[in-house]
């Protein structure tokens, strides 16, 4: 922990020094040296700036920003398999660039420090032909929920939404199409995939086994200028991926909040489908947000005899709400009109989602029964109510503070002993 | 008035014969094998009644049996379906089982009824064993091993035969061995408890009590808990390793009250007799030091008793010396037989079990073992119990174990070793007793004499 936090440090000092070299040393001969030198760099058509983040700009030829987040979580998670010691760890320490090159033509390449086994996050790049068409090829999240979507900076809770964890297929290699018309009306996805996403990991080879994976995503906003205000604030969204599944224990896994295995793989075979809806609605420092999601996997040839067996069925769906009650306005990046560093208290926000993740089959007659192959699947679910604080000291520090109180069932009954838990989690996250 | 009785008499005729009609179908119905009623009613009795041989039908999904036999070397669990006497249990869990015998032409299983659904049971059962009978030529020689065990009054698994049939297709996969697992349900049903602490012994390398090491993990490399899982290394494993010192540093002037608070001595005598007798090369006292057993200490006390397992290699060798074979690996059975007293105790128990397998001391040799039959017919010499109980194991087996299509035996090979058995049966116990006499004549003398209280005694202690 200590080792990560001193890494970090390190490289926040290394990036602000870095940020502006040339000015450094001008300051360093005296007054009106330095506007002597951003005047011969203009000249050039060179500048590093450090605005939100260190950035090496070549007017109209290259813009590279440096990115990066690291957060640190301390967590109390009091289920069965693990002890109530409380225990810190650095949760993430991601590093990256990004930009464009010829104003047409944008990349992004991020990494995972502490991840050796894959390390690579997104990694793309992006031609944008129009507002209209842009076409992107590389590695990054297949184009599928709006929670799973939403990078790290901009989530209201220190978790994703189990639905978005477990359900949405996260990142792979593939291309799309994507583009949105003017006023955003319109956003559309669409790509192709080499398989089904990294967070449905599969137990075999997935690369020679699974064939492509093909998804895509519309978001609409069909409001009219005269459309009252409140619900031009809402965009509807729907999303689907359809690809297969090599034979195997390849089903979709159910994790709690604290990670254990509430529902294990089962057998599948076949076609993967997954629907999603999402809405969203922001309006001043308010805002909702809400998905269902449903996973299908087809069970070709999976039964004790060989036969079909009805459809290993997962849902989940969540519904959030967030109050910026020192009233800043709701985006992406939320920026405190009274920053910590300038005598302000910072920006403070409340958060409130309540959500389930299920798992069973497409049957309702016979017994119920846990085995990988059985035809009528105990139905298991797992409900969150979480409520939470986020402190946005500036537009790059937050700290947030979730409690969760999870409630665990099978075949509708709440699990004795094992069932009730409670999660704490505090994070503080530093983000460029 | 005549003409208006008749007609009541016979109606009240067919009205006796419809009810005696009904009875009859009735009684016939129940009486039927397969009856619902029958089936509900069925125990573990049933499964392991050895007076026939069984059909086992596991329905398992093809690619997972293929999964199974090609990572035979893995633990892994698949789900399957157990049909037996048309009882089905649903998601039952299979996988590979055994150690030296491990393969992946005919595996070895185990079935565990509760994988998938908790709780769930089988006639009672929560797990089953099914014996490959891949070291084993004759295909009966664990079951055999066993029964001496039982009837010598040690507790030892049940067994029985089975033909195993696989997938949607019913292909025949052999014929196995039906073996109950030693678990809580079976030390309730042998002891009358089953709160105390079950071990499984893992081989690792020779070792005889001697030197025990004082590190608590290697007692966890070697005894393997079955009950009390996820007690503390200290709950689970400082009361072996007391058990091996206290068998270490016990002076053979005082073994048995020494290892009192420990061991039953005259049950592990008896244990190793059988060992002895039936030529165990892989037990309590292997070749290659103890193996083959299991180790249950007793509810709140540090007594504690060793259960035979897995005697596929017994039988080994007709001529095989006793009394001594392998007590120099032994610790133990040193400090027996250096005690008079207690080696006296040892020669009594390989009297008996020689007389418990039969023949009778003076039977006289059969002269043409081919056409051999048990019962003896008048004029031939009579059969001992352990020949009679091969003489009922063979037929039972045979045609399923010829047309077995996953042995690695051949035909030749089963008829050669079941007639080793029988042989060995006859002239055991003989060669046996001759060896003892050899060390102590007078003592196996008085052991002759007195043997027949000795074996109701040992035949009445409790199962």
């Amino acid at each position: 922990m200590v080792k990560g936090t001193l890494a970090t440090l390190f490289v926040v000092a290394w990036l602000l020094r870095a940020a502006s070299p040339a000015f450094a040393q001008a300051e360093a001969l005296g007054p009106g040296a330095r506007e002597q030198a951003i005047e011969r760099e203009r000249e050039r058509g060179l500048r590093v700036e450090f605005d939100q983040r260190p950035s090496i700009r070549v007017d109209g030829v290259l813009r590279l920003d440096v990115r990066l987040i690291s957060q640190g979580d301390w967590r109390d998670l009091s289920t069965p398999a693990h002890d109530t010691d409380a225990a810190f760890d650095l949760q993430r320490l991601r590093l990256g660039i990004d930009g464009v090159v010829l104003r047409k033509l944008e990349y992004q390449l991020e990494r995972e420090m502490r991840d050796r086994r894959d390390p690579w996050r997104d990694a793309f790049v992006n031609l944008r032909v129009s507002r209209a068409v842009e076409v992107q090829a590389g590695h990054f999240k297949l184009p599928f929920s709006l929670d799973q979507t939403t990078g790290s900076k901009g989530l209201d809770f220190t978790d994703r939404s189990l639905a978005a964890s477990y359900l949405a297929p996260g990142r792979d290699v593939g291309v799309m199409v994507h583009g949105s018309t003017r006023g955003s009306t319109l956003g559309y996805e669409a790509g192709m995939f080499r398989r089904g996403g990294k967070t449905l990991l599969l137990t075999d080879d997935p690369i020679a086994a699974s064939p492509r994976t093909v998804a895509g995503r519309l978001v609409l906003r069909p409001w009219l200028p005269s459309t009252p205000k409140a619900l031009r604030a809402l965009s509807l969204g729907l999303a689907a991926t359809a690809g297969h599944v090599p034979e195997g224990l390849n089903g979709v896994r159910g994790r709690t909040l604290a990670e254990d295995v509430f529902f294990d793989r089962v057998y599948v075979s076949g076609l993967r489908r997954r629907v999603g809806v999402e809405m969203q609605w922001r309006l001043g420092p308010v805002s909702a947000q809400g998905e269902l999601i449903s996973v299908r996997d087809e069970r070709k040839n999976q039964g004790i005899d060989d036969q079909d067996l009805p459809d290993a069925v997962s849902r989940g769906w969540y519904l959030s709400g967030t109050w910026l009650f020192t009233g800043e306005r709701k985006k992406g990046t939320i920026e405190p009109t009274r920053r910590l560093s300038r005598r302000g208290f910072g920006a403070l926000e409340l958060a409130g989602r309540v959500e389930s993740l299920a798992f069973g089959s497409d049957v309702a007659e016979g017994p119920s029964a846990r085995g990988p192959r059985a035809p009528r699947m105990v139905e298991t679910s797992d409900s969150v109510v979480t409520t939470g604080v986020n402190w946005y000291l500036n537009e790059f520090l937050k700290v947030q503070a979730d409690l969760a109180r999870e409630l665990r069932k099978d075949d509708g009954r709440v699990i004795d002993n094992r069932g009730r838990s409670w999660n704490r989690t505090f994070r503080v996250q530093f983000a460029l | 008035m005549s003409g208006s009785t008749r007609p009541s008499s016979i109606r009240d005729l067919r009205t006796w014969v419809v009810a005696a009609c009904l009875c009859a179908l009735t009684s016939v119905w129940m009486a039927g094998g397969g009856s619902p009623v029958a089936a509900e009613e069925a125990t573990a009795d049933a499964l392991f009644d050895d007076s026939r041989l069984h059909d086992i039908w596991i329905r398992v999904n093809s690619s997972d049996w293929a999964r199974l036999r090609e990572g035979y070397l893995e633990n892994t669990y698949y789900p399957a379906d157990i049909e037996w006497q048309g009882q089905v249990v649903r998601n039952a869990g299979i996988r590979v089982r055994g150690r030296t015998s491990r393969n992946g032409q005919k595996p070895g299983l185990h079935i565990d009824f509760g994988e998938y659904v908790s709780g769930q049971r089988f006639l009672g059962l929560k797990s089953l064993d099914l014996d490959n009978l891949w070291q084993d030529p004759s295909m009966i020689r664990d079951r055999l091993a066993m029964r001496v065990f039982l009837r010598m009054g040690l507790p030892a698994p049940r067994e029985s035969h089975a033909r195993v049939f696989v997938g949607s297709g019913r292909e025949f996969a052999g014929v196995y061995g039906v073996i109950e697992v030693i678990d809580k349900l079976f030390l309730a049903r042998h002891f009358g408890e089953d709160d105390g602490y079950l071990y499984q012994y893992h081989w690792q390398d020779p070792f005889g009590f001697d030197n025990p090491p004082t590190s608590l993990d290697w007692y966890a490399a070697r005894f393997d808990p079955r009950t009390h899982e996820n007690e503390s290394a200290t709950a689970l494993f400082a009361p072996v390793r007391g058990l091996a010192q206290a068998i270490m540093d016990a002076p053979v002037e005082q073994l048995e009250s020494a290892l009192a608070p420990y061991l039953d001595l005259r049950t592990y005598i008896t244990h190793i007799a059988i060992d002895n007798v039936l030529s165990q090369p892989d037990g309590l006292l292997g070749n290659l030091g103890m193996s083959n057993f299991y180790l249950y200490r007793f509810e709140g006390s540090t007594r504690a008793q060793m259960i035979a397992w897995d005697q596929d290699l017994a039988f080994e060798d007709l001529d095989a010396p006793p009394p001594t074979k392998n007590f120099d690996l032994n610790v133990l059975a040193q400090k027996i037989w250096a005690s008079p007293e207690l080696r006296a105790a040892y020669l009594e128990a390989l009297v008996d079990v020689t007389l418990a397998i039969g023949p009778p001391p003076g039977t006289p040799e059969v002269e043409n073992s081919l056409t051999r039959q048990c019962p003896a017919p008048a004029g031939q010499p009579a059969c001992g119990w352990l020949e009679s109980e091969i003489f009922r194991m063979h037929p039972q087996i045979q045609e399923a174990a010829l047309a077995d299509p996953l042995t690695p035996h051949s035909d030749e090979q089963f008829d050669e070793e079941i007639q080793f058995l029988k042989r060995f049966a006859r002239e055991r116990g003989r060669i046996v007793r001759q060896y003892a006499s050899e060390v102590d004549p007078e003592r196996v003398d008085v052991a002759l004499r007195t043997a027949s209280d000795r074996l109701q005694s040992r035949s009445r202690r409790p199962r």
